[in-house]
């Protein structure tokens, strides 16, 4: 992600700008019922990632982001089908143990939190893939985070790419001796890796004690390009547009009714 | 030469250890020096390094750093690091940050330097490495070569005045390795003591002043090389082998009943003892700055064409970077092999360096031949 970062086209721009303006977004989009706000801050953060990425996404991070959206789904699916049987039902039915009941209010509570989620996945990444590690951890250092955290932040993520790549280097000698010649030696040559990763990264800790150590480490870790501080255009924007949001969604609360949407197709009478 | 570091019998086991990986130890570096620490795998070189740095305290015996004890405190160890950098073997282990500047900027940094101070040093530092186009690079994205590269740019850039380098030269090229060792000839010109633990016992053979031997945790031997490895059955015991130069002289001088001493080092000196040569070929050494080494080859070489020509030293390597040179690496002994041969050359090297050339050509001299050298 970190190398993501350093490519982006916002890798300039401040991190405490970003995380406020990010963090703005989500927020009002949690404080409104109307679905419309988190519509809208979803299509800023696909905008904003589209412009940071330049549309070059690693495949792994859009893997990544497609198994969160299915998650969602899944999620947002079993809050639609688990309705309040006080509200006339859409859809009733009994699928082997298990009672489907649908409302029209569950049915939009579902697409409501099914957008809240995107959106935050979007500005997440979004703001995570323009600021690398280290311009966060300084960023950080600047809200009285302390430092303890900031370092095990900085350290943890570190070390968790060059595990990463002991494990895929682990992964690959198992293939050179027929590792994966058969399923359970497959799986026996996957429970290897990672048992070896892990001893190593218990062998990693204490050489990189000593190695930070001989590099006169600390305590904290300096950094030779500071990011950009945040301005005041940042807080005005941030705060402007989530206050905009937040009155759109007093307004337009029924303004969106997905169940209504839906009727036709599923049939549903509403 | 003062001493720099001493171990009166340190001994030294890793908690929760049994064995002793240092073993009474007694060592003496001198200031200054060029420093061979050579043993095989496991004899307790690592642990003697981070053990000069601190980071290991030991059970027994005492370490002393310019005469005094090594204070374990917070201060007493910063300012002990503040003059040691270390390079280890595995670059993963010291590389700290996600970019390649501002992980030489690390040590720097922490040294409380200030930012233009750093910059200076870091760029410095990528350039003597080949480093300075992967300056904004993720260090993800480098191979073992260049992390390692990034690694030795991280101690150059604290400007140390003891270099550790434990295997320096390990899973670099053989071009690499050469810039290496022009680096620790640098650092050792501008007084820095450096202490060189390596496998690669025919690079170390060539450089070493003194090799301190390590076998079991202790010290076997300590003074030139040729000591050592003229008692096989120590060099054996001690999991080592000889130099393949120490070998071939040693070897031809047994066959035509010679005098193994002077020992060559290289293979200039291998030639002029072995190669009868006749009339040395004119070497023209012109020392330089980066800023003027331009000038200063376009000067030499307007009335010379077809003289083999070779660069020593990073600064002059990277200022005639677009300029034709037939020998990059390695060049000084390529040259003073030449003017053994007979042929003419022209060596540009890094000014600093001057006391290496005439080193060199009194090796030379000392061997029975007087080389045609001209300085400029």
């Amino acid at each position: 992600m970190d190398e993501l970062a350093y490519s982006s086209r916002m890798v300039n721009w401040a991190p405490l700008g970003k995380l406020l303006f990010v963090m703005c977004l989500l927020v009002v989009g949690l404080l409104t019922d109307s679905i419309l706000v988190p519509i809208i801050t979803f299509t800023i953060g696909i905008i904003m990632m589209a412009y940071s990425t330049n549309l070059k996404l690693p495949l792994l991070i859009l893997v990544a982001i497609g198994e969160a959206i299915l998650i969602m789904v899944l999620g947002s699916g079993m809050i639609s089908i688990l309705g309040d049987h006080s509200q006339p039902a859409l859809w009733e039915d009994t699928f082997l143990w298990f009672n489907i009941y649908m409302t029209e209010q569950s049915f939009n509570t579902a697409w409501l939190i099914f957008f809240r989620a995107i959106a935050g996945v979007t500005l997440m990444l979004a703001f995570a893939s323009s600021t690398p590690i280290p311009l966060l951890s300084f960023a950080l250092k600047s809200l009285r985070i302390p430092n303890e955290i900031i370092e095990l932040i900085v350290l943890i993520y570190r070390y968790a790419f060059l595990l990463l790549e002991r494990f895929l280097v682990m992964i690959d000698a198992a293939q050179c001796r027929l590792g994966y010649n058969g399923s359970l030696t497959a799986m026996k040559s996957y429970a290897g890796a990672m048992a070896g990763t892990f001893i190593f990264s218990m062998e990693l800790a204490e050489k990189s004690e000593a190695a930070l150590a001989c590099r006169n480490y600390n305590g904290t870790f300096p950094i030779f390009r500071e990011p950009a501080k945040m301005s005041i255009i940042w807080v005005i924007i941030s705060f402007g547009l989530a206050v905009g949001l937040y009155f759109l969604g007093q307004y337009t609360g029924d303004l969106v009714n997905f169940a209504k949407i839906f009727a036709p197709l599923f049939g549903w009478d509403i | 030469m003062s001493e720099i570091f001493r171990l009166e019998d340190v001994s030294f086991t890793h908690p929760g250890g049994t064995r002793k990986v240092l073993n009474n130890m007694n060592l003496t570096i001198e200031e200054g020096s060029r420093n061979a620490i050579l043993g095989a795998n496991g004899a307790g070189k690592t642990t003697l390094f981070y053990t000069l740095t601190g980071v290991y305290k030991p059970q027994e015996g005492t370490v002393y750093d310019h005469g005094a004890p090594i204070e374990y405190t917070k201060d007493g160890l910063r300012n002990l690091r503040s003059d040691v950098a270390v390079i280890l073997q595995n670059p993963d282990e010291q590389i700290f940050c996600s970019l390649v500047e501002e992980d030489v900027a690390f040590g720097p940094l922490n040294l409380g330097l200030d930012k233009e101070e750093t910059a200076q040093r870091v760029a410095k530092a990528l350039r003597d490495v080949r480093m300075t186009p992967f300056a904004r690079r993720p260090l993800q994205q480098l191979s073992g070569g260049q992390r390692k590269r990034v690694a030795i740019a991280g101690a150059l850039a604290m400007n140390p005045k003891i270099m550790i380098m434990d295997e320096p030269t390990a899973g670099l090229d053989p071009q690499a390795s050469m810039e290496v060792m022009e680096l620790a000839e640098k650092l050792h010109l501008q007084g820095v003591t450096v202490l060189i633990s390596t496998h690669d016992i025919d690079i170390i053979y060539k450089w070493a002043d003194t090799s301190d031997i390590i076998c079991d945790g202790r010290i076997e031997y300590s003074g030139p090389a040729e000591g050592f490895y003229s008692d096989p059955e120590t060099v054996y015991r001690c999991g080592l082998l000889t130099p393949s130069m120490f070998n071939m002289n040693r070897d031809i001088c047994a066959l035509d009943g010679m005098d193994p001493a002077p020992y060559p080092r290289n293979s200039c000196e291998f030639t002029a003892k072995f190669g009868n040569p006749k009339k040395s070929g004119r070497i023209i050494c012109v020392g330089a700055e980066e800023e003027d080494a331009p000038a200063k080859y376009e000067e030499v070489m307007k009335d010379l064409s077809g003289v083999q020509t070779g660069v020593y030293g990073s600064d002059v390597r990277y200022a005639l970077t677009d300029k034709n040179i037939d020998i990059q690496f390695d060049a000084m002994d390529m040259c003073f092999t030449g003017a053994v041969e007979g042929k003419d050359s022209v060596l540009f090297y890094d000014a600093i360096y001057a006391p290496t050339i005439k080193e060199q050509a009194d090796r030379l001299r000392k061997i029975g031949f007087d080389v045609d050298m001209e300085v400029i």
